[in-house]
This record gives C-alpha cells, structure tokens and sequence, in this order.
C-alpha cells in the first residue's frame, strides 16, 4: 500500500481543480459546477478511503514535499528554521479526510436538490467557494507544520466569508459574513502570535517526528531551560493558549461563539458543510492534531475543559427559547463543540475525536434535514409555521430524527456513545480535580437541555398540526435530498460501534476499535499515539467504588437528563397545537433570548472601546504623524528658499562666499587637526 | 629638490643672540603676528602723525587729486579695442613658446650626442609642439583675429573719406 | 589584442584621438572659415569621440591596467609615471567618450543657424581630451595642466552663443569663479610639493610614508584643503559650486549636460586619484594632518547633497533645477572618498563610480531634452513645459525616464548606483560613524529630491499645456541622442553586471 501515499496530494488537489473548472467554467456547464464538485469531491472521498485503508495495513506517511523559506533561526531551542508544505497522513488525519471528504461530497449532492432545483443564481460562484473550501479543509487536515496549518486555517475562515455572504445582496448576509471574519480573525490573530512564538522558541513548526514543536517543547521542560524568561512549561501554557486563541475563534467557543448563529444567513448547505466538517471542526481537530503539546500543559487543558463545559451548557440554554429551525442547530454546534473540548480538555483524546466523527455525521444529517425542510416549507425557517410534516415527508422525517437522537444522547445513537465517554472521563478526572468537576457538572447539565431542544425541534417541526399553507402542502424534495439524508441516517444510527467504550468494559470485549485505532494498533506516527499522549499527562484518575459503577453511574445520569429533558419537551410541545412556554422562564426568558447580551456586550466593546482607540490612534496619525510630514516638507521648503537666496546671481558674492566658505572649512579642520 | 627648513630650526635663526631655552618654544605665530602689526602700524603713524602736524587749509585746489597737476577727466573704467587683447593674447602663446623653446635648444646637441635620443626623439615633439601652435595661428589669422578691426564711426568715416 | 606590442605612449590613444579630432577641425575651419557644413563637422566630432571610446573600451577588455597577477597587462604609465593608464583611467575615458559622443551628435541639430560651428565642436573635443587626461594625469603637474586644458575651452563654450545675453554672463561667471579657482588649487600644489618636494603622486606617497613630511604638518594639510577646493570647483560642490547654476542656466543646453556629466566625471577621477594615491589613509597620514581627511569630505558630501536639492526643490526654471540637481548628485559622488578608510572601501568607491556612468546617461540626457525644449521654443519653466507629452510623447517618456533615474526609483540604473552607494556609505560606517549621517543625508536628500523631479514628469504629463502649440519638431540628431541616452539608462539594469565589476576592480586597483 505504499504507492497509495503519492496520490495524497490529489486529495487536496481535486476540489481545487473543481474550484478553478467552476470557477472559468461554471456558467457554461449543465450544473454549473455541481458535476466538477461532485466528481472532485468523489475523487476525494476514493483517496481518502484509500489512504484509510493504507493506514489500517500499518503504513503512514509524513513527507515534505516543498520548502520555501529556510534560516538560521534566532530561537531559544534549536537552530536553523524551515517552513515548508509537507504531508501527515496518520490515523488522526487519515479518519478526518474521510469524514470531511464524505460530508463535502453528500453536500455536493444535496446542494443538486438545495440550489439547482430552486433556481438559485450565482452557482458558480457557489460551487467555486464548496471546491475551494474543501480543498483548504482537505490540506489543513493533512498539514504537517503548524504554519501551513495556519495558512490553511486562514483560507476556510475565508471561504466561509465568501459562503456565508453567498447572498449579499440581501442586508444580513453580508454583515453575518463579515461578522464571522472578524470574530474568528480576532482569535486567529492570537493563533498566529502562537505560531510565531512557537517557530521562534523551538525553531521548528512541525507537528510530528523528533525535531518536532512537542518534542522540542517536551524536552525543554525536561530539562528545565527558561525560554524567554519564563520557565519551560509555563511557557508552553503561554503559546499553547495563544494558539487556543484560534481555536475559540473558529470552533465557536465562548466568547468567539457569536458569529456562528449569525452565519446561518448562509444557503444551509453550507451551514451544513461549516458545522459538521470543516470551519468549526478545524478548530477542535487543531487541539486534537497537537494534542502532545497541550498535554504537556495541565494548565492550559484546564482552561479548555473548563472552557468546552461552559460553552455546552451555555449555548444549550439558548437553543432553547430558538423559534429558527437552523438558529437551534446553530446552538446545539456550538454547544457539542464545547463537549468535545471538554473531552479533549480532560485528556479524552479518543473521546473528543470520537465525538468529533460522530457529530459530523448527525449534524450533517440535522442540517441537511433542516434544508430539506426549508424546501419543503418553501423557505419557511419559523418552526411555528410548521407542523405535521411526518406524514408528508417519512424519509426527512425519520432521518431527522435519528439525527436528533443522536443529537440527544439517547442510547443506542452514535451521539450516546461519544458523549457518554467524554463525561465519563471528565467524570473520573473530576474525581480528584475540582475545576474539571465544575466542568464535568455543566456538561451534565446541558445533556438536559440538548434533548429539550432537540425534540422541542422536532416536535414543532414534524408533529402536531400543520400551523401554516406551507405545512399543509409541502413541496416535493428529490433524490439528491433524500440519498445523503439516508446515508447520513444510518451513519447517524451505527457510527457509535466504533467505540463502545462502557460495552467493552462491562463486559470485558475488546470492541474499542477507534481507541486502537488512534493509539496506533494499525500504524501510527510515533508520538502521535493515544497511549504517547496518555503518558505525558499529569491527570490523577479516581472512580466511584468500582470501574464498572462509575461508568454505570455516569451513562445512567447523562440517560436519566437525556430522557428528562426529551420527555419534558414530548409533554410540552408533542400535542396537536403547541403554544410557546417562553413565559414560564420569567425573568431569564429576556436574558436567554437576547444570548446573555454577548452581542451586545461585544458591540460596546467595539463601539466603546476599540473606535475611541481608534479615533484616537486616526486623530494621531492625521497630526502628529501627517503633521511631522507636513512639517518637514514645509521646512524643507522653506530651507530650499533660503538656499536659494544664497545665489545672488553677483559673481563677486559668489567668490566672496567661496573664499569665505573655504576659510571656515580651514579654521574647522586646522583646528580640528592641531594646524596652527 | 628644494626643502624648506624643518620648522625648529627656522625658531632658532630668528632667536639667534637669545640664549634663553624658553624661547624656543615660542610659538611661530607670534612672529607672524608681530609682522602684521608692525605692517599695519607703520602707515597708521604716518597718517596720524601727518593728521597732527599738518596745517588745515580747505581750499578747491587743496582738495583736488593731483594737486598742481594734470585735471582728472572722466572715471577709469572705458572701453579698450578687443584688437590689443587679441594682440596681448598671441604674444603670450608665442612667448611661452620661446620659454620652452630656449631650454629645449640647450640642451638640444647634448641630447643629439647621447646615444639614448634619436633625431626622432629630440627633435620631434617640439616640432610636433611647434606645428600645434602654428595651426592656432593660422587659425587665428584666417578667422581674422589679426585684422584691425574698425569701430563703427571709423568705419563710416572711412567711408567718408572715399 | 596585442595592445602590449603597441608604443607605451599609445596607451593615452583614447586621449591623443580626441587631441588629434579638435585639430582636425581646427585646421577645416582655417581653410574654410566660418563653414556651416554640419554634417561634416558634427560627424568628423562623433567619430572621434566613437573612436575613442572604441579604444578605451578595447583597452579594457585586452586587459590594460588588470593587475598581471590576474593575468592583465598591468597599469601602463607614459612620460615617466606623468600619466598612468589603467582601469579607473580607462572607465573614466569611457564616460568622457560617451558624454562627448551623446552631445556632439544632439548638437548637430541644436546649433542650426548658430555661428562659430567648427569653433564649437573643435572646443568640444578639446575639452574632452582635457577631461580624458584629467583620467590618465598622474602628477600634480599634469593633472593642473589637463584640468585647464578641459576648463578654458568650457568658459568659451558656455559663452558661445555671443549675442545671448544670459550665455556672455554665464561664461563670464564661470571664467572668473573658474580662474579663482585655479589660483587656490595652484597654490594647494604649491604647498603639497613644499611640504613634499614632490609633484608625482606615488612620489608623494612614499615621502609621507617615509616620515620626511612630518614637520610640514599643518603645511601639507593646507595644500591638501586647497587640492579639495580645486577638485571642488570642478565637481561643482559646495562651497565652489556657485557658478554651476549660473553658467548651466545660461549655457547651450547640450553643453550644460557635457560639464554637469563629463567635467564633473572627470573632477571626479583626479580626486579619487590624488587622494588614494598620494594621500592613502593611515596611521602615519592622520598623525601627519592631525586627522583622517575624509572627514572633510564627509563634511563637503552632507553640505553639497543638501544645498544642491533643497535649492533644486523650489526653482521654477528646468535647467536651473537640473544644475541644483547636478550639484546634488556631485554630492553623492563624494560619498564614495569619505567612505574610504584605511584597509577598505572598494564597495563605495566602486558605487561612486558607477554612479557616475549611470549619470552620465540620466542626467546628459535630461540636460538633452532641455536643449530640445530649446531647440522648439517652448519655454524654460516648468509651467512652459506643461502637457509636452501630448505633442512628443517619445521624448517625454525618455524625460519621465531620466527624472526617475535621476530621483533613484527602480528599476532604471540610478536606483542601482544610488543603492550600492547606500549600502556602501552602511559599510564604511563600521570603520567610520559618521558615515551613517552620510547614509542619512543621501536618504533624506533622495526623498527630497522625489518631490521636483516628479514635478517635472507631472508637468510632462499629466498637466494641461497652457498655450496651444503648434507641431512640434523632431529633430533627428537630438532625438537619437535623447533615445540612446534613455535605453541606455533603462538597459544599464540587466547589463549592470559587467560595469559593477569594472567599477569595483578599477577601485581595488585604485585602492590596492
């Protein structure tokens, strides 16, 4: 199988032709770029299983395939600098090029139904930004240096901007687009001062092999050097969190979580594409691709987990008082991004990973289910316009809601097991660490609100009565809409064997085969294991009485809420006229609806804050600095007048001057030289 | 070649008769200075001497410039004709021929009898030198700088006179 | 090549061509007087001057003055070490040649209906062949004699347009500034073989090195000053620049261009000459003068460059900005002696020099394109030039060229020579600090002068002409000049290679 890892940079390299075709081409293809798409992203999804497989026979490949710039580095450790594009295919990447590549390419095929079949204008330049968005998710992933993945990460924040604003000539579009940018530029202007901190510290950006950032930085604190006046690990808790930084920004993590509601105002396909596999996942599978490093930091994995807990709990209380259909799923993404920190905070690599995989599968399907909706309702997004459409519409409908109970937790669904085991591990390390404890309660808690919106989604969707003439006569979908939903249904429903974690240690089978998988059973990067994780960090595990209880006890209660909160949402909403309960919420319910004022508070930032600096750093620019400028033209002018003045057109002047000139040169030198 | 004398020992010539060692590290300048003052100071008392003693009679032709002595008329600065720069310019080419050609003609037949200078060599450049100033000369006989040019009153009274 | 086998006297051939060219013409104009066949004159000036360049160029290439070691012909002196030929010699000639070449032929259409035509091209050449030995000259003596020899045919050339008031003044100016000039210069040589006993430089050297000039300290510093003060006036750098805007202003265009390009060159070469000859820096020097002489010259560098472009910056006359200018660009040129130090400065040297072949385009050429702004009568301030491009766009791209050059914009030559002399002036401050306020003051006057070339090149083009005009001529002679002048400016880019290591070598030679 080691031919098959030539061909990986086609993986990148056939959504970037499908951008370029769509892009010079589009107008004149029967599609419009649809075919190129979804041929390249075919392509892709082929290679992707192919490098899959090749790691499952034990290869892995990790290749630089072009330097561009190389020095002597000025670092702390180190010496001499490269930055150069390479290749790392291992298990982690291989499993995130499937997963992107699949979701990219059902997209593709959902978008035939979403945007052709309505008449949409403007597909190229939808099919451009689809071929280009992927191809920089598809290279980010397989990155094998942290600037390339900078680089990478930079050009999806792009492409979001480009898709999100895909309507701009409406009003909210544009400003949604451009809210996203800068929120998510915010935090990756952090990222970059990490990088270069990184590159400056170690002189190395690479992700893996032994002249690697997290070998450097594993050895330095070993050794107990000081970089940059900072003892070895506090500094890396610096740089780790400065790279966080990013992360929070694209991975929509409090406080950076505002943009992603607002860039709903995107076709749901792309809302689809940007939730499940590529803008908000590159930011989680970054914390995950340079997991080595964060582990050496107690500190920083901390503040993730606390982070990750915080963010679930707090964006499920808001899904709940959405009447959007897609301002929910927007919710519920940021919320499950904040378990999947969570999981990788508490050290459950394979559980954040894990989550990672099965959520691109579910919220995928959700939103493609909710775009499938849209058609249906003749894009109607108020949920109580809607109503009734279970009968109307079985296969939206069932897929739906193998979707949402995934969403919920609820056993046997992918999103059961994955969530399960990032509690339970959060649960055990919480045992012994109170931060992680606080953590470890409010993702508990949001399990209790995720199913209260989920199936308060899905009851006004698709029970009750029809509330709207939309509802009552649906508008047909397609085959395009119905075969991803159907792939992603059953994925939705099976995907959680891949890891039956408490399974297995109840009754002692070996069936984790993603944790094999991840800690390189097949082949694996050295240093790049679950267990080479494992062992660099410092968390203490505890457990209530036995193993087997504690994870009795941790599946039983996160059921126990998953359950209380869907059942509460049943009695609530599933009957045949459902009224709003928002009143019930009493003082909160304003709070809640207006998100906790994190826009606001952020536009008083800005308004507040940063435009008074900036009027004021403009108020100094415009004189001191134009001043200055001014100035010494002025000056200059008026040096060049006097000059001139010396030029009286009187030759004897002249030679007067000259004789004068050449006398006060020779009293400054003679004197200067002793002459006299 | 011709040296000045080195600085120390030009102090000692002027203190010649002093046998005092600090004056020979007197400054050079000093002498100079002394010069100057001694310049200036000469036709300054005469002026003063002769501004006391002098009776003070003013009086027109006290007060003329040469007094007893030829009428002024008119200020010095009048036009000459170009044609006696024109002349004073070709004397002075064909006077600093001669300066180079008298030193040349002395040591022309030494130069002749040593067996290092061929005719070619002594005779040559100054040949070569000579015809040089000769195409000035001709030159600047053809574009008559040689010709008395006439003013234009002469001019016309010439006319006049025919 | 066999240049060797040739006479020694043969290597001063590029200047014995031009000598032989203005007697030529001479002797025309004294069988027919007054002649106004200027195919035949201006042709017979341009073939000696393309001659001349000829032979220094294959002189060059044989290997004339590469050191033996390098399997040259060595330097090769004439009249017992009273001219030496070699590289910095030869480069030298070559930029009189080229300059003497550029201006001979815009000439031929400039002085149509003048008087005096062969007078004019034999001055021409015979100033070129002063200026030539200006390049070989090797002694005191020599040096003074070729020095009058390029000067006296120059204040007859400034005056030759007799009945135009400004060029009559113009000379007159530069006639009496020039003789008092001569007069310190002469007395500076005068000291130095007091102090030395000696005329030639290599002479003079070794007397100094010998200790034997010791108690003529102050003596030898003084006829040093007053040597700066003569290669000053020829350089037109402050404080004896004052004639260069007057005489410029008042002069034929064409031969404003040849003494702000060649003359100045050639006042260059003699300088470089004197002072890495005779005067090579070193403990003994500065014990002798009581200071390392580039100081001086870091003084005259930072005065010249910023007297001549802030005076440049406000005048409202072409020709005159571009004598400023000139005067600004001499100050450049002097970065490359007071970069020198004791055991370097090859880099701004060799900078210095190459600037001043890039300037013997740029700024010939400019000077060119005022003569034929002239030659149509459009005017002499930058107002009268408003909107020429619309009538003679070939000959304002060239202008827009040459201003560009001149302010040292990439990609034309002088942002090459500019930058080499920057990063120069950045090395020798590691000897010498003060040459990072040299390194400043040509930055700063640089940016300056951006502000009245492009003022020039936004009258050309973008302004709206202020009188309507009629067809403008286009005069071949001037306009080939104009052009070749131009490409040259722009081609000196890519071919920048082989006169970088011309420079460079004639200044380690120079140097060694």
């Amino acid at each position: 199988m080691e031919g098959a890892f030539s061909y990986a940079p086609a993986i990148a390299a056939f959504p970037l032709a499908a951008f370029v075709v769509a892009l010079t081409f589009g107008k004149w293809m029967p599609r419009k770029g649809a075919i190129a798409g979804i041929a390249a992203t075919a392509g892709s999804l082929l290679f992707s299983l192919w490098m899959l497989a090749a790691v499952a026979s034990g290869e892995v490949y990790h290749e630089t395939l072009y330097e561009w710039t190389a020095g002597e580095a000025a670092g702390e450790v180190g010496d001499g600098i490269e930055f150069t594009f390479g290749i790392l295919i291992d298990p982690l990447s291989a499993l995130m090029l499937v997963i992107v590549s699949l979701v990219a390419f059902l997209v593709h095929i959902f978008s035939l139904g979403y945007m052709n079949a309505e008449g949409e204008t403007g597909l190229p330049r939808y099919y451009a930004g689809l071929g280009l968005f992927t191809f920089s998710m598809l290279a980010f992933v397989y990155a094998d240096n942290l600037l390339m993945a900078f680089m990478f990460f930079e050009l999806v924040g792009l492409c979001s901007y480009l898709l999100i604003g895909f309507w701009f000539r409406t009003r909210s579009a544009p400003s949604a687009a451009k809210k996203a940018f800068l929120v998510t530029r915010f935090g990756d202007y952090f990222f970059l001062i990490g990088v270069v901190a990184i590159a400056a510290t170690f002189g190395t950006v690479a992700f893996a092999g032994d002249d690697s950032f997290v070998a450097a930085a594993e050895t330095a604190i070993a050794d107990g050097d000081t970089l940059f006046g900072f003892d070895a690990q506090t500094w890396v808790t610096i740089t780790g969190l400065l790279v966080l930084g990013g992360v929070l920004g694209k991975s929509a993590q409090f406080p950076f979580h505002t943009w992603l509601p607002d860039a709903m105002e995107g076709p749901t396909t792309v809302s689809a594409l940007i939730h499940a596999a590529t803008m908000v996942a590159a930011g989680v599978y970054l914390v995950a691709r340079m997991f080595g490093y964060y582990a050496l930091s107690p500190t920083a994995l901390a503040i993730i987990a606390f982070v990750g807990g915080f963010t679930a709990l707090f964006a499920a209380t808001m899904g709940v008082v959405k009447d959007d259909i897609k301002q929910v799923l927007a919710y519920s993404t940021i919320s499950q991004y904040g378990y999947m920190m969570l999981g990788l905070g508490v050290g459950g690599y394979v559980a954040g990973v894990f989550h990672l995989m099965n959520h691109a599968f579910f919220k995928a399907l959700l939103f493609l289910g909710a775009g499938a909706v849209i058609i249906l309702m003749h894009h109607e997004q108020d949920m109580w316009k809607m109503g009734g459409l279970k009968e109307k519409a079985p296969v939206t409908y069932y897929t739906f809601l193998a979707g949402a109970l995934a969403l919920a937790g609820i056993i046997p669904f992918s999103g059961f097991w994955s969530k399960d085991e990032i509690l339970y591990d959060a649960l055990i390390v919480g045992l012994n660490e109170p931060v992680i404890m606080a953590a470890y309660a409010m993702g508990l808690v949001a399990v209790f609100f995720t199913g209260f919106y989920t199936f308060r989604m899905v009851f006004l969707t698709f029970h009750g009565e029809p509330r709207s003439e939309a509802a009552e006569d649906p508008h047909p979908v397609g085959w395009a809409v119905k075969v991803p939903l159907l792939t992603l249904g059953v994925l939705a429903l099976v995907a959680g064997v891949a890891n039956l974690a408490p399974v297995a240690k109840i009754l002692g089978v070996d069936i984790v085969f993603l944790e094999h998988w991840l800690d390189g059973e097949y082949g694996a990067v050295e240093g790049l294991t679950y267990s080479a994780y494992g062992e660099l960090l410092a968390y203490e595990t505890g457990v209530i009485g036995s193993e087997q209880l504690t994870i009795l006890v941790a599946a039983g209660l996160s059921l126990l809420l998953a359950f209380s909160g869907a059942g509460l949402a049943w009695k609530l909403y599933n009957v045949p006229e459902p009224v709003a309960h928002k009143e019930r919420l009493g003082s909160a319910r304003r709070t809640i609806e207006n998100n906790y004022y994190q826009d606001e508070y952020q536009v008083w930032l800005a308004r507040g804050f940063t435009l008074p600096l900036s009027r004021a750093a403009d108020r100094f620019d415009q004189t001191v600095i134009d001043g200055s400028v001014n100035g010494i033209s002025t000056a200059s002018l008026f040096g060049s007048s006097w000059v001139k003045r010396l030029q009286t057109g009187i030759v004897t002047n002249y030679a007067a001057l000259i004789v004068a000139g050449f006398i006060a040169l020779l009293v400054f030198l003679g004197v200067y030289g002793g002459w006299f | 070649m011709a040296r000045l004398r080195p600085k120390n020992e030009q102090s000692t010539l002027i203190c010649v008769g002093y046998e005092s060692p600090n004056v020979t590290e007197m400054n050079d300048w000093i002498a100079i200075g002394m010069l100057a003052l001694v310049g200036l100071s000469i036709p300054l008392g005469m002026m003063v001497v002769s501004y006391l003693i002098r009776p003070s009679v003013p009086e027109t032709s006290k007060r003329a410039t040469y007094e007893s002595g030829e009428i002024p008329t008119g200020g010095t600065r009048i036009r000459f004709n170009i044609q006696y720069y024109m002349v004073a310019l070709l004397f002075v080419v064909f006077d600093i021929e001669t300066v180079l050609l008298f030193p040349w003609a002395v040591v022309y037949q030494d130069a002749l009898a040593s067996p290092e200078y061929g005719l070619l060599e002594a005779l040559g450049p100054m040949l070569l030198f000579v015809a040089i100033l000769m195409i000035g000369l001709a030159w600047a006989w053809r574009t008559g700088a040689v010709q008395w040019a006439q003013t234009r009153t002469q001019a016309a009274s010439d006319t006049d006179r025919q | 090549m066999a240049v060797f086998q040739l006479a020694e006297w043969t290597a001063m051939a590029p200047a014995l061509i031009l000598a032989g060219t203005a007697l030529a013409l001479f002797v025309f104009d004294s069988i027919s007087p007054h002649s106004t066949n200027r195919s035949l004159l201006a042709g017979t000036a341009a073939g000696g001057a393309l001659a001349s360049l000829a032979v220094a160029v294959w002189f060059i290439v044989a290997g004339v003055g590469t050191p033996t070691v390098d399997g040259g012909l060595g330097e090769i002196t004439v009249l017992s070490d009273q001219f030496v030929v070699d590289q910095m010699a030869l480069y030298f000639m070559i930029i009189v040649a080229i300059v003497t070449a550029l201006i001979v032929v815009a000439s031929y259409d400039y002085l149509v209906g003048h008087a005096y035509q062969a007078e004019y091209y034999s001055l021409v050449v015979l100033a070129a062949t002063g200026m030539s030995m200006m390049a070989a000259a090797n002694s005191l003596v020599t040096i003074f004699i070729a020095l009058e020899l390029a000067s006296l045919p120059s204040y007859a050339l400034v005056a030759i347009l007799k009945d135009n008031r400004g060029s009559v003044e113009a000379g007159l100016k530069y006639f009496l500034i020039g003789a008092l000039s001569s007069a310190i210069f002469l007395y500076g040589i005068s000291l130095v073989y007091g102090a030395t006993g000696h005329l030639q430089l290599d002479n003079i050297a070794e007397v100094i090195a010998a200790g034997d000039a010791d108690p003529y300290g102050g003596l030898l510093g003084l006829g040093i000053l007053m040597l700066i003060g003569g290669f000053a006036f020829k350089t037109a750098s402050v404080p004896f620049h004052f004639w260069a805007p007057d005489a410029y202003e008042g002069a034929p265009a064409p031969i404003s261009g040849f003494l702000s390009s060649a003359s100045k060159a050639a006042g260059f070469v003699i300088l470089f000459r004197v002072f890495t000859e005779a005067f090579p820096l070193g403990d003994q020097m500065n014990a002798l003068i009581g200071f390392d002489w580039t100081v001086a010259f870091i003084i005259l560098a930072i005065v010249t460059m910023t007297v001549g472009n802030f005076a440049a910056a406000t005048q409202n006359n072409v020709k005159r900005m571009l004598a400023y200018s000139s005067i600004g660009h001499a100050g450049y040129a002097l970065i490359g002696v007071a970069g020198l130090s004791a055991d370097g400065g090859e880099l701004v040297m060799g900078a210095a020099m190459m600037h001043l072949l890039v300037y013997g385009f740029m700024n010939t050429g400019a000077f060119l394109f005022v003569a034929l702004a002239e030659h149509w009568g459009v005017g002499r301030t930058f107002e009268d030039y408003n909107g020429l491009s619309r009538q003679a766009p070939i000959a304002c791209a060239a202008m827009a060229v040459f201003m560009f050059s001149l302010a040292g914009i990439p990609p034309f030559g002088g942002f090459f020579s500019k930058f080499f002399l920057f990063m120069g002036a950045l090395e020798a401050s590691a000897a010498n600090t003060a040459m990072l306020a040299v390194a400043a003051a040509l930055v700063v006057n640089s940016a300056l002068s951006l502000y009245y070339y492009s003022r020039l090149v936004k009258a050309l083009w973008i302004e709206e002409p202020a009188t309507t005009r009629d067809r403008l001529a286009r005069p071949t002679g001037l306009y080939a000049a104009i052009v070749v002048a131009a490409v040259m400016t722009v081609l000196i880019l890519p071919g920048f290679g082989p006169v970088v290591d011309a420079a460079l070598d004639a200044a380690v030679a120079a140097l060694g």
